[in-house]
C-alpha cells in the first residue's frame, strides 16, 4: 500500500481561487516521486496541502481525502502531521536566518526529548553536510544557497521523517551544486528509507534521481508514470527537457504546437 | 556643583533604571517571538502589583506565598491574554494588534482601580526603607535590591534564551511558517513568551508597588519601558539591560540637575525624548537585530 495517497483533491485560496483541481498522486513507501511543472502550475500548493501549510495563507483542501499510512490527515494541525512523519521543505529554503545553523537543528528537533538522541542526531547531520559542520558558528542567514539548501534538508531531517518532501531545492543554486543537492537526497532515500516527493522545474535532473513522476500544469495531474517513461514521451521532452534532437529553426512552423498529452 | 550629588544621583539611577529595564524585559521577551510590540506591559505591570496586593494585604498570605502566587497567577494571565485576544489576529495587520494591546492597557487602567478604588494600596513586602550609606552616598535601599533582583531576572532571561526552549522560540520570532514545517508549535511559544513577559512585568509591578504604592499609575511604567524597548532595540536583552541604565542614570540627572534649573518636572520628559532621539538617530536601537540580506 502507499505510503500517502492523495485522491482527487481540491485546493482554494481565500474559497474563490481554484489553485488544483482533480489531483490524485501517490507516494509508495521508500518511493522517491518527482512532480514536475511549470510556474505556476500548483506543485507547492500540492505540497502545502499535504503538509499542511496552506492555512497561513488562507488556502484550504475543499474536496477530496489525503491519507498518510492509511490514516486521514487532513484534520490534523501542522505540528502534528511533522510527528507523524511529514515534513515539508520549502520553497526558497526559509532556514532561521539569525540562528546558527546548529540551532537551526536544534529548533527543529522539538520532538524527542531525549537531548542525547537530538546530539547524536546533529552529529550525524554534521556527517552527511560536512560544509554545515565548517559554518556552524555562522549565523545561517549568511550561509551560500547551497548551504543554505544543506541546512533546510538538515534540519527537516531532524525530525526523523518517512516522508520528505522537497520544494524546488535547485532553486537558484549553480549547475555543481544541483548535483550534490540531488545526490545527497538520492542517498537519504536510499540508504535511510525516507520516501521523498519531489517538487521541481528542473525536470532533466529530477527525472535522473526519481522512481517516477507526475506532470501537473494548470492545477490538473497531465500524465504520470516511471521516470523512464515520462523521459521517453515525446511531449515531456520537448516541453520539460529542451527537446531531444537538434531543431532546424528554417524548418520550425510558427504555429503553436498543440500538446496532446496522449500517454 | 556637587560631584558627590551627582555621583549619589548616578548611582541611585542605575538600580531604578534595572527596575525601569525588568518591566521592558517583557515586552522584548513577546517582541523576539511574535514580532508585536505589546503596549499593555505597563497595566499588565499594574495588574501584578495589584494581585499581589490581593493575596497578601486582602487574603493575609504571607510573602513567600503571595509574592509566588502572584507570578504565577499573572504567567497565566499572560497566556489567556495570547488565547483570547492575540491567536485571533493571527493573519491581521500589525498596527491591528498593537492598537489590540494598547485597548487592553487602557482597559485595564480603567477596570483594576474600579474594582479595588482608586486609593492607594500599601504593598509591604518586607524591605527595609531606611537608606543604607556606602561611603558618604546615600543610597535608596528599596531600589538597591529592586534593581539587584531585576538583573538577576535579566541575565537568567539572556541564559534562558541560548536553552533548547529559547532556541525554539527564536525560531518562531525569525519564521513562522518555516518553524511549522518543522514541527513547531508556533503558538504554544507565543503564550509561553507573553506568560514570562506577564511576570517580568509582574515582578516590576511589585518593586515598584513596594516603594510607590500600588494604584493606576504603576501603568505609566509604560513609558519608560517603550523608551528602553526603543534605546535597546526591541529585540536584545543586552540591549535592555544598558539602555535601561542608560534612562535610569538620565532621568535622575535630569531630577537632582536640571529640575533645580527649570523649576521641575524633567523627570517625564527624559523618556519622551530619549523615544524621539532614538527614532530618529538610530530607529533600529542601539542593538537591534540587523536585517539578514543576501546580495
Amino acid at each position: 500500500m502507499a505510503l500517502l495517497s492523495l485522491n482527487n483533491i481540491e485546493v482554494a485560496y481565500d474559497q474563490v481561487f481554484l489553485a488544483v483541481r482533480g489531483v490524485s498522486i501517490e507516494v509508495p513507501e521508500r518511493g522517491l516521486v518527482a512532480l514536475l511543472g511549470a510556474n505556476g502550475a500548483g506543485k507547492s500548493t500540492v505540497l502545502k496541502s499535504i503538509s499542511g501549510l496552506l492555512k497561513p495563507e488562507r488556502g484550504a483542501v475543499n474536496r477530496g481525502e489525503i491519507t498518510f499510512d492509511g490514516r486521514s490527515i487532513l484534520a490534523i494541525d501542522p505540528p502534528d502531521r511533522v510527528r507523524l512523519g511529514i515534513v515539508h521543505v520549502l520553497e526558497g529554503r526559509r532556514v532561521f536566518g539569525h540562528l546558527t545553523p546548529r540551532e537551526n537543528l536544534i529548533a527543529a528537533a522539538t520532538m524527542h526529548r531525549d537531548r542525547g538522541h537530538v546530539s547524536a542526531l546533529i552529529d550525524r547531520m554534521f556527517q552527511t553536510f560536512p560544509r554545515l559542520a565548517e559554518r556552524a558558528k555562522a549565523k545561517a542567514g549568511y550561509l551560500s544557497g547551497g548551504e543554505q539548501q544543506m541546512l533546510a534538508i538538515a534540519r527537516a531531517l531532524m525530525t526523523e521523517p518517512r516522508l520528505l518532501m522537497l520544494d524546488e531545492p535547485s532553486l537558484g543554486l549553480a549547475p555543481f551544486l544541483v548535483d550534490e543537492i540531488f545526490d545527497i537526497i538520492r542517498a537519504i532515500n536510499e540508504r535511510d528509507g525516507v520516501a521523498v516527493l519531489l517538487v521541481e522545474q528542473n525536470a532533466t535532473a529530477a527525472l535522473e534521481i526519481a522512481h517516477s513522476g507526475y506532470l501537473i500544469e494548470n492545477g490538473r495531474i497531465l500524465m504520470g508514470g516511471t521516470a523512464d517513461v515520462l523521459r521517453s514521451n515525446p511531449d515531456v521532452a520537448d516541453a520539460y527537457l529542451g527537446g531531444h534532437q537538434k531543431v532546424d529553426y528554417h524548418a520550425v512552423k510558427h504555429y503553436r504546437r498543440r500538446k496532446r498529452w496522449l500517454a | 556643583m556637587d560631584w558627590m550629588l551627582i555621583a549619589e544621583l548616578a548611582v541611585n539611577g542605575v538600580f531604578v533604571g534595572l527596575m525601569y529595564a525588568l518591566v521592558s524585559l517583557g515586552m522584548v521577551l513577546i517582541y523576539k517571538t511574535s514580532g508585536i510590540a505589546n503596549l499593555a506591559q505597563g497595566a499588565i505591570a499594574m495588574t501584578g502589583g495589584y494581585v499581589a496586593w490581593v493575596l497578601l494585604a486582602g487574603l493575609g498570605a504571607p510573602v513567600w506565598l503571595a509574592i509566588p502566587g502572584a507570578l504565577v497567577g499573572m504567567f497565566a494571565f499572560g497566556m489567556l491574554i495570547e488565547r483570547v485576544a492575540l491567536r485571533r489576529m493571527i493573519g491581521q495587520p500589525v498596527i491591528m494588534t498593537i492598537m489590540l494591546t494598547l485597548g487592553i492597557e487602557i482597559m485595564l487602567r480603567g477596570l483594576l482601580p474600579g474594582v479595588f478604588g482608586a486609593s492607594v494600596k500599601r504593598l509591604d513586602i518586607g524591605i527595609p526603607q531606611a537608606p543604607l550609606f556606602v561611603a558618604d552616598l546615600l543610597i535608596n535601599r528599596a531600589t538597591l535590591i529592586g534593581g539587584g533582583i531585576s538583573l538577576v531576572l535579566i541575565v537568567a532571561s539572556l541564559i534562558f534564551f541560548n536553552s533548547r526552549f529559547g532556541v525554539v522560540m527564536r525560531a518562531v520570532a525569525d519564521d513562522q511558517t518555516a518553524s511549522w514545517s518543522v514541527g513547531i508549535r508556533v503558538e504554544r511559544a507565543i503564550a509561553v513568551a507573553w506568560g514570562l513577559g506577564a511576570v517580568a512585568a509582574t515582578a516590576a509591578g511589585i518593586l515598584w508597588g513596594s516603594t510607590q504604592g500600588v494604584d493606576w499609575s504603576l501603568s505609566l511604567l509604560l513609558i519608560k519601558a517603550l523608551a528602553i524597548a526603543i534605546l535597546g532595540g526591541l529585540d536584545s536583552i543586552g540591549g535592555v539591560l544598558i539602555a535601561g541604565v542608560i534612562v535610569g542614570v538620565a532621568e535622575s540627572l535630569a531630577t537632582g540637575v536640571v529640575d533645580p534649573l527649570v523649576g521641575g518636572g524633567t523627570r517625564d520628559i527624559v523618556a519622551a525624548v530619549i523615544i524621539l532621539a532614538t527614532l530618529l538617530f538610530k530607529p533600529h536601537g542601539l542593538f537591534g537585530r540587523e536585517h539578514i540580506e543576501r546580495v
